[in-house]
């Protein structure tokens, strides 16, 4: 590995330079990711609509075979407060200072850009063609960064069972969607608050809702652009900001451009990696070169 | 130079027993938590999925850990020889620090049987990924760099129990080739440790990256893994100053003070270019204007900064560094300034929403307390057995 000293100085050179660019550059990789499932089934949301009757959530119970949620110290009634391991979706209310009630309908957003999707190192949750983002058991590990990741709190973990499962609403991908029928809650919604569609059929009507009555509906879709666009979009009421239901005002870049961006660029080609080991092996074939000349006593440096 | 031998006292002493009693007592609980799940010993929610069993056992450890490659890049690739009776204690203690790592991910995963999943399944777009096979390997090479120690002690004389004595040639033989593969080859592995060393270390900066919405913005900033990284190197040479201080003070050796206090002169090289990039880039975002609000994090932010830069200043006056106790002191500030980031960033800045609160329960510190035990107890095995500390 003799290795002169210019030519050391070049290779440290290069590998710091090499490795400051992959460092300098995280976006660079953001725009070849692919994205399936953009054009996949949804569902849109309407809280001028829904009048908070909760269908939904027990077809949602009924459809995936989910125990109840009882929160009233009973086991009667289902009475789910947050998503849990046994409650794929709920309604919840947002009362204004006037006393008017306000419903949102909370479940998993199915991403175009899932962060579970990104974070997951086995692969477990993936974006479907269909446009759910779904949960595979047998190679999940229970690492549960995928509940970390995701902006929205949904996947949801088993603690009371020795071999528990991530869990969260399926899109009813299996149970319904295979058999050609749209999802459980919204054939239970009585009001037509969950429409069930393509994504930009959705889209569509959305626009349509809004251009009919602006006097109704914030002229806004949540979903269309949040967190790089969601398969789950929302309507809500004028005087209702989306914030205000549990719908937080979130960039329109997806979380993994960012760490997948800087982890592409890291180890781009393997070229940073690969140069900081020869970078290293030149300073220690130098250094060692050079302790070898002190210890003979003789040094040409 | 000297040689290192093994210390070969006394080992079933009263502090030992203390350290079985805390092993115990994590297996206890660990029982509850392979049986029963999570739920009947943690108090992990929806909300916070990861407790100090990440931010504590697995985070932080892989930074304390940081001793081994940072020592290896200063005495082997650097070529500073004078230091390299440290080296062996250094790379010891990072292999049993990434050995507990990987138990404590088997605590962890809901689905440990599934550990091997990481080596079928990839998804290359994960930060995880990249941590769980840095990690993965970098265990591996630090076992081949470890092995040294154990042809040093037993080659030519193995001596295994019972009917394992039928294996004693073929053991011999292969220590004995171990031992030449190595001599040729040893060079790569220490590299690759280094680069290793590189990868992980500055992936678990990028980990909490994926939720830009829950990470405070002291600690969101894309240049966390470089700060990770750094921070990591900062640790190393506390770390060997730390453990070298209590081996010494444990086995009643002979100070190693002059040569720690030497070692002690690089620290600052590691710690000033953390603390420039760390501040360079809060400055740069704007994102120490509410610094004195009093808020949680700000608070934390408050105390993690100072555990980082009353040593740094401390570390350039002569006298404190050839001062036993204020070295140590040092020393043990730093490592408390990386446990302090590890835990702002993994779970104090974390802003994990839905109305959860966190608070680690009496089981999960019972586990994380029985695996530091766990780790002294294999280091007071590995430095009473094997020839890992020199006299000088």
């Amino acid at each position: 590995m003799a290795m002169d000293r210019r030519k050391f100085f070049k290779v440290a050179a290069a590998g710091c330079g090499t490795a400051a660019c992959a460092v300098a550059t995280p976006a660079f990789a953001s725009e070849k990711a692919k994205l399936v499932g953009a054009d996949g089934y949804g569902m849109l949301q309407d809280s001028v609509r829904c009048i908070g009757c909760k269908a939904c959530q027990s077809a949602c119970k009924q459809v995936n075979k989910l125990d109840p949620d009882s929160s009233l110290n009973e086991n009667y009634y289902d009475s789910p407060r947050e998503l849990s391991e046994n409650t794929y979706t709920l309604i919840k209310m947002h009362q204004d200072e006037k006393g008017e009630a306000t419903f949102v309908k909370k479940q998993c957003m199915h991403c175009i850009d899932p962060a579970c999707q990104s974070a997951c190192l086995v692969g477990a949750l993936t974006k479907q063609q269909n446009g759910a983002v779904s949960w595979d058991g047998d190679k999940c590990m229970g690492c549960r960064y995928c509940m970390v990741a995701c902006p929205y709190n949904v996947p949801q973990f088993q603690w009371k069972e020795a071999i528990p499962d991530i869990s969260k609403c399926t899109l009813c991908e299996e149970t319904r969607l295979k058999k050609n029928l749209p999802t459980g809650c919204s054939s239970a919604c009585p009001a037509g608050a969950i429409s069930f569609g393509k994504r930009d059929e959705l889209l569509k009507i959305a626009k349509e809702r809004i251009a009919a009555g602006p006097e109704l509906y914030l002229d806004h879709i949540y979903g269309e652009t949040e967190v790089g666009g969601t398969n789950v979009l929302y309507l809500t009421k004028k005087q209702v900001a989306f914030a205000t239901i549990g719908l937080p005002k979130f960039g329109y870049k997806a979380p993994p451009r960012l760490t997948e961006g800087i982890q592409h660029g890291v180890f781009k080609y393997f070229i940073p990696p690969v140069a900081i080991y020869a970078a290293l092996g030149g300073i220690m074939a130098f250094t060692n070169r050079k302790n070898k000349q002190e210890q003979e006593g003789g040094s040409d440096e | 130079m000297s040689k290192a031998a093994p210390l070969h006292q006394k080992f079933w002493t009263a502090n030992v027993w203390l350290l079985v009693f805390f092993m115990v007592s994590a297996a206890v609980f660990g029982y509850f938590r392979f049986v029963y799940g999570f739920g009947s010993v943690t108090n992990l929610n929806p909300s916070y999925p990861m407790g100090i069993w990440i931010a504590f056992d697995v985070a932080c450890g892989v930074a304390l850990a940081a001793g081994g490659f940072t020592t290896c890049l200063v005495v082997e690739i650097f070529g500073r020889q004078k230091y390299h009776a440290l080296l062996r204690p250094a790379l010891l203690t990072a292999f049993i620090g990434y050995m507990l790592v990987a138990m404590a991910v088997m605590f962890d995963l809901g689905r440990w049987y599934y550990i091997w999943h990481t080596l079928v399944y990839w998804n290359g777009n994960s930060v995880l990924f990249e941590v769980a096979w840095c990690v993965m390997l970098y265990l591996n090479v630090l076992a081949i760099e470890n092995l040294p120690n154990v042809i040093d002690q037993y080659k030519g004389r193995v001596n295994l129990p019972g009917p394992l004595a039928a294996f004693n040639n073929s053991t011999d033989s292969f220590l004995g080739s171990a031992e030449k593969i190595l001599r040729r080859v040893g060079v790569f592995f220490v590299i690759a440790g280094v680069v290793l060393s590189f990868g992980h270390q500055s992936s678990l900066g990028t980990m909490m990256l994926i939720a830009p919405y829950k990470l405070h913005e002291l600690w969101m900033t894309a240049w966390s893994p470089l700060l990770f990284l750094l921070s990591a190197m900062s640790v190393g040479l506390p770390m060997v100053i730390f453990e070298g201080t209590l081996a010494t003070y444990f086995f009643n050796r002979k100070s190693e003070l002059p040569l720690l206090a030497d070692l002690a002169r690089i620290i600052p090289i590691f710690l000033g270019a953390f603390l420039l990039l760390r501040f360079s880039d809060l400055i740069y975002r704007g994102a120490l204007a509410e610094v004195l609000s009093g808020s949680r994090q700000d608070n934390a932010f408050l105390v993690e900064i100072a555990f980082f830069c009353v040593p740094f200043v401390l570390l350039f006056v002569r006298k404190v560094r050839e001062n036993g106790t204020g070295l140590f002191l040092c020393a043990l500030s730093i490592i408390c300034g990386v446990v302090a980031y590890r835990f702002n960033v993994f779970l104090i800045g974390m802003d994990m929403g839905g109305g959860w609160e966190y608070f680690p329960s009496v089981g999960e510190f019972a586990v994380t307390f029985g695996f530091l035990a766990f780790g002294v107890f294999l280091y007071k095995l590995a430095v009473n057995y094997l020839p890992i500390l020199e006299d000088h």
